[in-house]
């Protein structure tokens, strides 16, 4: 078993990093009512692990003992009837789903089924909590309808049911949910907060850390909890005993997108234009989501450009990550970006050195 | 500016170049320098221009400059208006030049003013021409301001011009002539447009061939095409025999010239084209206007060369005019029928094209019966194999081409009597209520008809009285017919008569399980000449005046379609009693449209130095030939071209507009899709294709050395297809990693943050550590995270990138082997808990029976409990292939399977669906499932009612 779920705390007790959100957690479970929540930060920080603490906290052991199902629901939606697959991971107290895998029928998803979950009332409710819990993840990528009928769906089954979001960003989840959620917000873990866990799960493992190793884990992980344990682990498949000055190597998809930034820094020319378009094809194919390429492409750009252009660049680079969610091809847009881009720097380059 | 320096460059040497080459030439031009000052004709361009050919025999020009004298004077009477016009653009130049020495550059200058892009159309061209004129006087009057500069004026309005001849010329010009394509770089005519396209008796030309060669002086290929096909003439792609002319202006050298040579073909340029053309027109043409045209057929044949007819016997068939009025009138009046059921060929010989075909059908008919009949039934399944032995044919071809006539030709030949049965016939299965007998639906008929033969056979009528099925339009069988291609095959199987099956389309998805009983035949489109000799006969009968370069146009317009041609002819007819080639060009001008384009050819014409001269109206249909593909291809290949005359910079500013633009696009069909706003659909052709084609349009360029210069087909859907495989195994993937219940992260997370590492753990142990300790650590991490072996290699393909090396680098085979071997080993006490669709091999009919298998642990402890349910399934399987008697076998199969399954400690459980009993056995099933985990709640299992689980792959 990989460390990171090895070490994962199972109970809002064991949480080392969020310790004070978990008591809180806890509190209100305990002594009053769970209302909706909503959690929401960046990936790596432990939102997952939290509600997965929480509903054991609810439920107590059941809450583990999950099974997965691949269920196919029929909707009918007016004139046609819309088949969707959605795969759930439930418990007997709570229902854990994607509904943004959907795509954009992923309204059909709140409309219907999660608006079927939520109607049935748990049937054993003797010592038990009254209601049910429904996890959604990613709900910062749901479309905007399915947003909007989600909100009428929360108010209405709230006594057999609570929902718990999760997301990464809060600013795509609209105000009318936010403000029927309480929102918590998980911070990513301080560089510090990393090197302690990393260090925690040496001793567990019986490692020798070098001086320093653990933080140079922690600097490179981008403060995400889980990268830095899956890069230590790495660090460990690959090369044990540690040596002091062993490279931690980036992830296989980071180090492409990297190329494609030095590739684009090199030369502008449709040419080269061609050569990052296939670059890209690559790595969407590989399924590395096209926000996160856009997002390391910018982190590569910035790391080498002047600081004149950050500002510019920056803005583009939200502004075609912003078209490219309204739209549907992300290579299109990622194209676009880089093709702005290189007419930026070009232009530049002539200004400054003629 | 290069570019446009080299042109000029260019245009200038070869006028000068040439002065001194030829001594004829120079006598020429000192015949016509006289002349000039009086006449301040645009003969001043042929004769310049004349000078440039080498070809040109000395003797001849001298002739045909003479006679061009002759003739000038009374032509210009003639001029109209737009005449006038043209008139002032020698005398301007000739003011402005006077004290020029050479004569040469004002035609050089002039060239380079005058804007080329007017196609000349059809009959109009005369209009537009003059339109150019206008312009050029615009232009002369601020050439005169430019003076000091010569070069850069002369360059001015011309850029994109200039610099598309320079570099690689014409792409996709040639798209709207049947699919032919430029491949070579065919330069624009350097005088595009300038001259006078001269007038001449409609049929001056008749009875000479041409072929084209290189770049004309002023005209496009099509429009010298146009030109030579209106005056009767004929034009044909090689130069052979019957070859008159070779029609060039510059020796390029080609095949063409050196064949023309050794044959013996004159050459002829294109000014001497218009002075034959021109020679042609009658002298005193000072009558108002060519209403009579009975004067002007008088006044032709005589100015016809004798060189022209001897090649060629009779010009063309001519019916005197004073005959056919008359002719025409009471033929339409006798007679209402269509053309087309009235020139219905009544014998084979009449039938146009594919009589090989012809006899083909004629040969299966006559021994069909020797083949198939009598005998009845007996060896004809070993007979299927052989060539012509099959019991029905299958015509295919496009629309109005005589399958149908063939067909019923032939058997009526025979004596046949043919029964049709065609679309508007319900053909579809038959009723097998035998009580409705013939008198139910057409295809019990059809049924009745094909089994009875043989008692009709009996009554010794067969001689007299055979009868033949045609089923026409097969492929037109679909929602009403349900069945009736299944049908028709059994039909087949069991017929007593032959079938003739007649469809268009052969290659149909419907048609391919009847392709396989059938001796297939296509028809293929008769060629021009062949329909046109048709036609003739047919326009002769009814008393029409037609040419045969005209009904050849006709031909090829209707894209061998005989039928519409004839209709096409008769709608004419009740107009007009002379048909000429224009008219035919005029009337079908909107049918060509309607052809076929490819998103290519879209593409390319878009993209083309023309593209930006397109109107809005034909780059909006260009785009919306094809609304999908057209902007894929746009988008895959609009890095290729370089926009006229932009530096680079300028070039990738154009590209990141071009890019935002098609992301633009790709945004609008988002809303065009999900939220059905089909009105943006224009929007979605400007954004995604027209503005990026239009920012930059230009030549196309290579990136790599061998590269074909052809739009590549759009990329994105091989990718995103690929994206979608790659997806659906990551789910699978993700679902296993889920229900191993280690972790429940979410998708993202497992490619972005877990992959790398998961296939560092599957692989270096493979590659550092002894095999068995290896193999064993590697199926125990596998195992603890339920993962497959088709994971495994998802986990590899997935972390695959080019010119990366290939994580399994460096693992011995007898290592990966090992490493199945144990697998499959640990197989039988592997937990897998969760659902898949699992395939049982041996199953013929897997889509309609689904087979979720749950795959448990043998734990000892479980042993009790798994034999019970055990013997359950293997009853439900039994009870299945009892009600099933027809899948006896299949269930044996399955059965089996289940047994090996079992044997391998391996529960399976069956959720047969479609059968009355499923949904019971469903809710058994799941209710089983349910208790299950209740009862042992420390088995770790997941129910799935696996039906969703998708596996394509």
């Amino acid at each position: 078993m990989l460390w990171v779920d090895k070490y994962r705390p199972k109970s809002l007790d064991k949480v080392i990093v969020h310790e004070d959100i978990a008591q809180n957690l806890k509190k209100l479970v305990t002594e009053q009512d769970c209302p909706h929540l909503l959690f929401y930060g960046p990936s790596g920080s432990g939102k997952k692990t939290l509600i997965m603490a929480l509903l054991k906290q609810i439920y107590g052991a059941s809450a583990e003992k999950v099974k997965v199902e691949n269920r196919a629901w029929k909707v009918d939606a007016g004139s046609r009837t819309i088949d969707l697959e959605l795969t759930t991971l439930s418990s007997t107290n709570h229902v854990e789903l994607t509904p943004s895998d959907a795509g954009f029928q992923d309204r059909y998803i709140v409309q219907e089924i999660i608006k079927e979950m939520a109607k049935n009332r748990p049937i054993d409710t003797k010592g038990k909590k009254g209601y049910k819990v429904l996890v959604l993840n990613e709900v910062d990528k749901l479309s905007r309808e399915a947003q909007h009928s989600l909100r009428r769906t929360m108010e209405k089954y709230s006594s057999s049911c609570r929902l718990i979001l999760c997301c990464n960003s809060s600013s795509k989840v609209t105000e009318a949910i936010k403000s029927r959620c309480l929102n918590v917000r998980i911070n990513a873990p301080s560089q510090e907060e990393i090197v302690k866990v990393l260090e925690f799960v040496a001793k567990k493992e019986s490692l020798q850390l070098p001086l320093g190793f653990a933080a140079r884990i922690a600097e490179k992980s981008n403060r995400s909890l889980r990268r830095a344990i899956l890069s230590l682990e790495t660090c460990r498949v690959q090369n044990y005993p540690f040596t002091s000055n062993q490279v931690i190597s980036p992830m296989d998809w980071e180090e492409y997108v990297a190329e494609i930034a030095t590739d684009v820094m090199k030369e502008q020319s449709p040419k080269r234009l061609f050569l990052v378009r296939g670059k890209v094809y690559e790595l969407l194919v590989n399924c590395i989501p096209p926000e996160v390429i856009l997002k390391k492409l910018l982190h590569e750009l910035l790391k080498k450009l002047d600081s004149e252009l950050k500002l510019e660049v920056c803005h583009w680079a939200a502004y075609y990550e912003h078209r490219m969610r309204l739209g549907q091809k992300a290579i299109f847009h990622i194209e676009a970006f880089v093709a702005k881009f290189m007419s930026i720097y070009k232009n530049f380059l002539i200004s400054t050195f003629g | 500016m290069s570019d446009i320096r080299k042109w000029f460059m260019k245009a200038h040497d070869k006028g000068n170049g040439s002065a001194p080459k030829s001594t004829g030439a120079v006598k020429n031009a000192a015949e016509t320098a006289p002349i000039k000052p009086e006449q301040a004709s645009e003969d001043l361009d042929t004769a310049a221009r004349r000078k440039t050919s080498k070809y040109f025999g000395k003797d001849k020009t001298k002739v045909k400059d003479e006679k061009e004298v002759e003739e000038l004077p009374a032509k210009r009477k003639l001029k109209t208006e737009s005449d006038d016009l043209s008139k002032a653009r020698p005398r301007k130049v000739t003011k402005v030049d006077d004290d020029d020495d050479d004569f040469d550059v004002p035609i050089s200058r002039k060239t380079r003013d005058s804007t080329p892009s007017k196609k000349l159309k059809s009959g109009s061209g005369r209009g537009i021409a003059s339109k150019t004129v206008e312009k050029d006087e615009d232009d002369d009057g601020e050439d005169a301001h430019e003076k000091e500069t010569p070069l850069k004026s002369g360059g001015r309005g011309r850029g994109g011009r200039a610099a598309s001849g320079a570099s690689t010329g014409g792409r996709g010009r040639g798209g709207g002539r049947g699919g032919f394509m430029n491949f070579g770089e065919r330069k624009d005519p350097p005088h595009k447009g300038e001259k006078e396209v001269p007038e001449g008796t409609p049929d001056c030309l008749a009875g000479v061939t041409f072929v084209i060669s290189g770049t004309l002086d002023s005209l496009e290929r099509e429009e010298a095409e146009d030109l030579i096909k209106r005056h009767g003439g004929r034009i044909t792609g090689s130069v052979s025999k019957k070859t008159t002319y070779l029609l060039c202006d510059e020796d390029i050298g080609g095949k063409k010239s050196e064949k023309a040579k050794e044959l013996g073909t004159k050459f002829l340029t294109e000014d001497g084209l218009f002075d034959m053309i021109r020679s042609s027109k009658p002298v005193k043409k000072s009558l108002p206007e060519r209403t009579n045209k009975g004067t002007e057929k008088v006044c032709a044949p005589p100015k016809i060369s004798p060189q022209k007819e001897e090649t060629r016997g009779k010009p063309v068939a001519k019916i005197s005019p004073t005959k056919a009025p008359p002719a025409k009138g009471k033929k339409i009046i006798e007679t209402s029928l269509p053309w087309t059921e009235k020139y219905r060929p009544k014998v084979p010989n009449e039938i146009v094209g594919n009589q090989s075909l012809v006899t083909q059908i004629h040969n299966w008919l006559s021994h069909w019966h020797d083949q198939f009949g009598g005998t009845g039934s007996k060896g004809k399944g070993k007979k299927v194999n052989d060539a012509g032995a099959r019991k029905a044919i299958l015509l295919s071809g496009t629309p109005g081409i005589g399958k149908t006539t063939s067909a019923k030709l032939v058997s009526k030949m025979l004596g046949f009597q043919a029964v049709e049965v065609n679309a508007s016939d319900s053909r579809g299965k038959a009723n097998s209520n035998i009580a409705k007998g013939i008198g139910g639906s057409n295809a019990n008929t059809v049924k009745e008809l094909v089994n009875n033969e043989a008692m009709a056979a009996n009554l010794d009528r067969s001689k007299h009285l055979k009868t033949v099925l045609i089923m026409d339009e097969v492929d037109g069988m679909s929602a009403g017919d349900r069945g009736g291609v299944a049908d028709l095959i059994a039909s087949i199987k069991i017929s007593k008569i032959p079938i003739i099956c007649i469809c268009n389309d052969r290659y149909s998805q419907k048609l391919k399980s009847l392709v396989n009983y059938c001796l297939p035949l296509n028809f293929r489109k008769p060629t021009k000449q062949q329909m046109a000799k048709r036609l003739m006969h047919i326009a002769k009968v009814e008393g029409l005046e037609v040419n045969e370069i005209a009904l050849e146009e006709l031909a090829e317009r209707v894209n061998g379609d005989i039928r519409l041609a004839v209709n096409q002819l008769q709608y004419m007819s009740l107009s007009m009693s002379v048909i000429k080639y224009d008219d035919i060009r005029q009337r079908l001008l909107s049918s060509a449209k309607d052809e076929d384009m490819s998103p290519f050819t879209a593409v390319d014409k878009l993209f083309s130095y023309n593209g930006g001269k397109l109107r809005m109206d034909e780059r909006i249909d260009l785009s919306m030939s094809d609304p999908d593909l057209v902007p894929l291809l746009i988008q895959e290949n609009y890095l290729n071209y370089r926009p006229a005359g932009k530096d680079e910079t300028k070039r990738m500013e154009l590209l990141a507009r071009a890019a935002e633009s098609i992301a633009d696009g790709d945004i609008i069909n988002v809303q065009i899709r999900r939220y059905r706003q089909w009105q943006l659909s224009q929007s979605c052709c400007v954004a995604s294709s027209i503005l990026p084609a239009s920012l930059l349009h230009g030549s196309r360029e290579i990136f790599e050395q061998g590269e074909r210069n052809f739009n590549r087909f759009g990329g994105w859907l091989g990718k995103n297809s690929t994206a979608g495989k790659n997806r659906r195994l990551m789910e699978d993937l993700h679902v296993h990693v889920l229900a191993s219940r280690e972790s429940s992260s979410g998708r993202e997370t497992l490619r972005v943050d877990y992959l790398p590492l998961l296939r560092n753990r599957l692989t270096s142990p493979l590659q550092t550590l002894p095999k068995d300790e290896a193999v064993s650590e590697v199926v125990d991490f596998m195992n603890s995270y339920s993962i497959s072996q088709e994971d495994f290699d998802t986990i590899m393909e997935l972390g695959k990138f080019k010119g990366h090396e290939n994580p399994m680098e460096g693992v011995p085979p007898p290592v990966k082997a090992a490493l199945t071997k144990k697998y499959n080993e640990t197989n039988k006490t592997r937990m897998v808990r969760v659902a898949d669709m699992v395939q049982l091999p041996g199953m013929k009919k897997a889509p309609k029976k689904r087979i979720a298998a749950m795959l448990e642990p043998t734990v000892d402890s479980l042993r009790d409990e798994d034999g019970e349910p055990l013997a359950e399934n293997e009853e439900e399987n039994a009870s299945d292939a009892e009600e099933d008697s027809e899948e006896a076998n299949d269930g044996e199969k399955l059965e089996s399977n289940l047994k090996n399954l079992n044997a391998r400690g391996i529960q399976v459980e069956l959720d047969l669906k479609g059968a009355g009993s499923s949904g019971s056995r469903k809710a058994a099933g799941r209710g089983r499932g349910r208790g299950k985990t209740a009862e042992a709640s420390t088995e770790k299992k997941a129910t799935g009612r696996g039906s969703g689980a998708k596996r394509k792959r």
